[in-house]
């Protein structure tokens, strides 16, 4: 019958339309499938896969008159018997993987409707391998055989597709394009139709390229040219065996298969004579010349296809060789410049290249050379019993196997000789231009869903081991055991008599040095010269005794006394994530430390914090560890009797903007806000009286108290934006750390207790409470009169005329004004501190994310002197 | 007057529904099949469902389905058939949808 161009369009539409439509309907069905029922189903195509290797591996040899029909049948058992062993048990519907430490599951979905390309190479081995695999996966498949295999291929098909239906299977999972002239057409308008999801080609370059130009997500293979390197130390015989096998399997069709032998030249003639005894043929130069020519077509330059698969005697006598009926292989010397050699190229026969070297470096060359010359990706082998060598040469060169002792064609497939997932199908990675190396197999035909659930943020308290907390606890140091101490300290702490408190209750026999060069906000000279002395008196304990600027320098000196090789530039950077910084300290510090504050304000001797200037950029740096916290903090509020009213306040309000940051800080807890909650009372109900009579030593106790429960709640919450707008403006404008906190404090409450724009997001934080906070904290601070009313805005705006009478009371600033800065030099300053607020890391726990327009509001509405609220 | 009758389809559909069919040739104005009670859809039965749908429309008639489990909707969705979904409630769609 004649038909029309336009009638066999018409035709290759419907077929098209057909087969992708019976594939789409069948995915749809198996995303239903149990893995019970796909487990089923896949056994009984394996089984009937098993049953038929013969009449398929017949078949394919009579259609395409390539290969070894037992060979062929091999190859099937290995892609039904063999992938099935190997994935019977591999889970791949539902929750396939689970991550307990990461919290995280895996669910498998299925890819959906796979279009098939089978190679006349492998006509139905390939069919079973990727049956086998679209059904474990609840794919469905429909199959573009060679045309000059589709009859075998096709048959394939039809018998494991019989096997799965009668196994429960959907009605047209499997389905393949029939034998045509028209094949190739159907082939490729399927390659771009909407209803197929993935190309899985393995075949001839053009077709994988065709798949790959599709549009479509395709898994494809690569070009093979499989270099082995024979080594001096590999048993010869073992190895010769070994490459006859791989050599002749099929005749020489598995990609895979060695293509060229780079031989140690200690061991080459013992083994071409062993390749000699086990009846192959080692050409002459006149005869590899011969072969040369036969094998590649003049035309194309490419392989000569009509040899491909053909037997060694075969190949001999097209040659015009003479060579026995049982010849094996056909040995061509690659002489001269193997990369120039025609011959170190991919040959689908028994056609083998080999070429001396004589050192391991030249072997490995020689290897690169023949992978590089259209092999990347792909595959290559090693004789060797030398594990270096193995290693060396695994290392060097590109392929997506190396196969180690073993036959490289079945190595390659996987399952016979080692644990390599069974494939028909070899990914070969960019090198072969490929999205993979893998033995391409179920794994690749999934979607993986990840499910991770919320990370667990493991939240901790960690503070100071030994605290003494009252009066006269100073004591305490006739019990500390050391036997050179170096005291760490503020330039007057002699005159105000605090030196010799410590020294008197010291151990008689106890070596003592003093460093008493530190200032307010020491920079790394400071810290430097304290290093240095500290290294030539060699003490076992350090005491800091002074306000935080003291303790800091102490905790700083005390990490670099330990551990000279740390570099400050590798411990000190921002970080964002504060359960797993990049900054790595030591576990902890063999120097024993002592911290006795004068100040009640930082809270430094219970804080992994120490802050330092560093000179060349003017710049604050934190160092943050546990490492760095004190062994013993002595908090004697004896040695704060004779601080000025003016430092009092300075650092009170320090530590009150420490225990209101600590308590709507994101990684507050039950523990820090106990603590920050009690610090702010001890601070409202003692500041006052500390102003007026800096001699009561309950009202000292209870402040001193107040910075230590407010250094330990800021030591595991951290600090929020009050601190970051702090910073930049100390810094700037040289304002002492607790005047410049106190100016801020009315606006952040504010900001706080406001709708974020922006919420900071962290695992840990799960709900928005700053403004409730601020409300509880007005609640216990009894801040709420009768006239106010009992809404959570009521209360914040309790808080915040409480915050600002203390202010008042004590003769804070409560504005920037206030400190002496003029409008004008603030908006100057402006975008400076903005980006210096921004960066700092107390930014980071604060409840609300600044944008950076806020932090600009924040520091103009802290400008102007505040109305009491 | 325009009369609706509910109908439900319970546990595996693999075939085609007689019944139903019955419903519509004899000139019912609206069905609605009720997926509460069905567990499973196979390719025949996504066959039958969409043939359902051309007979219901070429009679002038208006299927719908109601309360699908998801296991069955998901089908819907991967099968690629505008009609599934309109039955669904969904609006019209062309071609596929990722």
């Amino acid at each position: 019958m004649v038909t029309t161009l336009q009638e066999q369009d018409t035709t290759i539409t419907d077929s098209v339309a057909n087969l992708t439509r019976q594939a789409r309907l069948a995915a749809a069905v198996f995303t239903q499938y149990s893995q019970e029922q796909v487990d089923k189903i896949v056994k009984a195509m394996a089984v009937a896969a098993i049953e038929n290797a013969h009449i398929f591996a017949q078949a394919a040899c009579e259609e395409t008159r390539m290969g070894v029909v037992e060979d062929k049948i091999l190859k099937n058992l290995v892609a039904s018997e063999y992938l099935h062993n190997q994935i019977k048990n591999k889970k791949t519907v539902g929750i396939i993987r689970e991550f307990p430490e990461d919290n995280m599951v895996e669910i498998a979905e299925p890819m959906g409707v796979i279009l098939a390309i089978v190679p006349v190479t492998n006509p139905t081995s390939t069919v079973i391998f990727k049956s086998i695999v679209a059904a474990k996966t609840r794919n469905s498949i429909i199959f573009s055989p060679h045309l000059m295999a589709a009859n075998c291929s096709n048959l394939a098909a039809q018998v494991l597709y019989d096997a799965a239906i009668a196994a429960g299977a959907p009605k047209g999972f499997i389905t393949w394009v029939q034998k045509s002239p028209r094949l190739r057409r159907e082939t490729e308008l399927m390659m771009v139709h909407p209803e197929v999801d993935l190309i899985f080609a393995t075949g001839g370059t053009n077709m994988v390229r065709a798949a790959y130009s599709s549009g479509k997500p395709a898994l494809g293979v690569g070009a093979g040219n499989t270099p082995v390197y024979v080594h001096k130390s590999t048993n010869i015989s073992s190895a010769a065996m070994d490459i006859i096998i791989s050599k002749t399997f099929d005749n020489g069709t598995e990609c895979p298969s060695e293509q060229t032998l780079i031989i140690d030249n200690e061991i080459l003639p013992a083994l071409i004579a062993e390749f000699k005894r086990l009846n192959c043929h080692i050409c002459t130069e006149e005869e590899t010349a011969k072969i040369t020519d036969i094998i590649r077509d003049p035309k194309t330059g490419g392989i000569n296809y009509k040899l491909v698969g053909q037997s060694a005697k075969t190949i001999a006598d097209q040659a015009g060789m003479n060579v026995p009926s049982d010849t094996k292989i056909l040995l061509c010397e690659l002489k001269g410049d193997i990369r120039q050699h025609k011959l170190a190229i991919e040959k689908l026969m028994p056609v083998l290249g080999f070429v001396g070297v004589n050192s391991v470096d030249e072997g490995i060359n020689r290897s690169l050379d023949i992978n590089y010359a259209g092999g990347t990706g792909h595959t290559s082998g090693i004789f060797s019993n030398d594990d270096d060598v193995v290693e060396r040469f695994a290392t060097a060169i590109n392929t997506g196997r190396v196969i180690v002792n073993s036959p490289t064609s079945m190595g390659g497939l996987g399952g016979l000789y080692n644990n390599l997932n069974t494939t028909l199908s070899f990914g070969c990675g960019t090198g072969g231009g490929n999205i993979t190396t893998d033995n391409v197999g179920i794994q690749n035909l999934i979607n993986y869903k990840r499910v991770p659930k919320r990370k667990n943020f493991i939240l901790t308290f960690q503070t100071t081991k030994d605290i003494y907390i009252n009066p006269g606890s100073i004591e305490h140091l006739r019990n500390v055991k050391t036997k050179s101490a170096f005291i760490v300290t503020y330039g007057s702490a002699a005159e105000r008599g605090h030196l010799s408190m410590i020294l008197e209750r010291l151990p008689s026999d106890c070596r003592v040095n003093v460093f008493s060069q530190v200032g307010v906000e020491p920079n790394w000279g400071t810290i430097s010269r304290g290093i240095e002395q500290m290294r030539g008196s060699q003490p076992d304990t350090i005491i800091a005794l002074g306000g935080g600027s003291v303790l800091d320098a102490a905790k700083i000196m005390r990490l670099f006394y330990d551990f000279p090789e740390l570099k400050v530039k590798e411990v000190a950077f921002n970080f964002l994530d504060f359960r797993h910084r990049m900054n790595e300290f030591p576990r902890e510090l063999p120097t024993q430390m002592v911290a006795i504050p004068t100040t009640s304000g930082t809270g430094s001797e219970v804080t992994p914090f120490a802050v330092f200037t560093d000179e060349e950029t003017n710049r604050k740096i934190s160092l943050i560890d546990e490492c760095l916290l004190p062994n013993i903090a002595i908090i004697d509020a004896n040695l704060t009797k004779s601080l000025p009213p003016q430092v009092t306040a300075d650092t009170a309000v320090d530590a009150l903007t420490h225990a209101l940051e600590a308590l709507v800080s994101i990684l507050a807890t039950d523990y820090t806000d106990g603590l920050a909650l009690e610090a702010m009372r001890l601070i409202f109900e003692a500041l006052p009286e500390c102003m007026k009579n800096g001699a009561n030593i309950v009202a000292r106790h209870k402040l001193h108290n107040a910075a230590c429960l407010a250094g330990m709640a800021i030591g595991n919450a951290s600090v929020g934006i009050n601190h970051g707008l702090a910073h930049s403006l100390g810094a700037r404008f040289d304002i002492s750390h607790g005047r410049a906190n106190g100016v801020f404090l009315l606006t952040t409450i504010g900001f706080n207790a406001g709708i974020p724009r922006k919420f900071l997001p962290h695992s840990a934080y799960t709900e928005y409470v700053a403004d409730k906070k601020y409300a509880r904290a007005a609640r216990f601070l009894d801040f709420a009169t009768q006239k106010d009313g009992t809404t959570t805005q009521d209360l914040v705006a309790a808080l915040k005329r409480g915050v600002y009478d203390l202010l008042v009371s004590v003769g804070q600033p409560t504005s920037i004004e206030e400190l002496g800065i003029t409008e004008e030099q603030l908006e100057l300053a402006i975008p400076s501190l903005i980006e210096a607020t921004f960066s700092d890391m107390s930014s980071r726990t604060n409840p609300r994310l600044p944008m950076i327009l806020e932090i600009q509001e924040l520091f103009q509405k802290a400008w102007p002197k505040p109305v009491r609220p | 007057m325009k009369t609706k009758e509910l109908v439900k389809i319970s546990g595996q559909l693999n075939k085609a529904q007689e019944q139903i069919d019955a419903k519509l040739a004899k000139g019912e104005d609206e069905l609605e099949l009720d997926f509460s009670e069905a567990t499973s859809v196979s390719v025949e039965g996504l066959e039958w469902l969409e043939e359902l749908l051309l007979h219901a429309q070429s009679a002038n008639s208006k299927v719908t389905f109601i309360n699908v489990p998801p296991t069955i909707y998901k089908v819907f969705k991967v099968a690629h058939i505008d009609q599934f979904l309109q039955a669904c409630g969904g609006p019209p769609v062309s071609g596929p949808v990722c």
